[in-house]
């Protein structure tokens, strides 16, 4: 029984299908191509669009009020909307589960390829550099509306220049993040 | 001829990279670049700029999530 399983494994790995599917990875105009699909999708069902980073925010006014503290006065949350969202919890919030559904997808997809590996810390700057940067983002983001799928994507996909304009900002983001990371990290 | 292991383990795009494209200026031709990496999108984005600088260009997948993209400098 042993022996047949390690054979079935053993098959699998080199069958064109596995490797064609689950082992290589898509091209970027496949995943291009699935992500604007799923971006409708996403639109059509929970009637906003695809967004990533608003979610943490109502993330933390959740771990917040877990703790005691309020954020019905804070002028992001005071909205009607916003209210609403927080009041109706975990179950009813689309975006906290696509989220889930990110996480969960991308460790499937590593695990299915058979390229999931724990990687170490190789330094205290990684370290420094991801909590920092990590801070910067989500705060930029928060002051932005948007990251760059909810801002960006979301954005240029409704037909708003307010996308362009956050394309421009990260274009030149990205710039002087390329010279931090060679400076720093080379 | 000589071969020089390149450890990029633990480092994320897109310092695999620029560490291979700066460590192949200090070859001979005819020398091999061996980059170790655990970061898959390195696994793309190496072998295809190695490619299109026209060097031999070889992946070996090493272990769960660790590759060795194997650089022979042609030219």
């Amino acid at each position: 029984m042993e022996n047949k399983k390690t054979k079935f494994f053993d098959r699998m790995k080199s069958n064109e299908y596995y490797i064609k599917w689950l082992k290589n990875p898509f091209t970027y105009v496949t995943a291009a191509v699935l992500l604007s699909l799923f971006q409708i999708v996403t639109l059509a069902v929970s009637k906003n669009p695809w967004g990533v980073s608003g979610a943490f925010a109502v993330w933390g006014a959740w771990i917040f009020e877990a703790v005691g503290g309020s954020v019905d006065k804070w002028y992001y949350f005071a909205s009607p909307g916003a209210q609403a969202t927080l009041n109706g919890g975990l179950l009813n919030h689309p975006d906290s589960w696509r989220n889930f559904g990110i996480i969960a997808g991308a460790l499937a997809a590593t695990l299915l390829a058979s390229g999931f590996k724990l990687k170490k810390i190789k330094s205290f700057k990684q370290v420094a550099a991801a909590v920092i940067g990590g801070l910067m983002m989500g705060y930029g983001a928060r002051l932005a509306f948007g990251c760059n799928i909810g801002a960006l994507y979301g954005g240029i996909a409704s037909l708003s220049l307010s996308g362009w304009v956050f394309a421009v900002g990260m274009f030149l983001g990205a710039i002087v993040g390329s010279k931090l990371l060679v400076k720093f990290f080379m | 001829m000589k071969e020089v292991m390149l450890d990029c383990y633990g480092e994320a795009c897109p310092i695999p990279l620029v560490k291979a494209q700066n460590s192949i200026k200090e070859l001979e031709v005819g020398d091999m670049l061996i980059v170790q990496i655990d970061h898959s999108c390195a696994m793309k984005n190496v072998p295809e700029w190695a490619r299109k600088e026209g060097y031999n260009v070889e992946v070996e997948e090493v272990d769960d999530g660790e590759w060795e993209v194997i650089i022979e400098k042609t030219k």
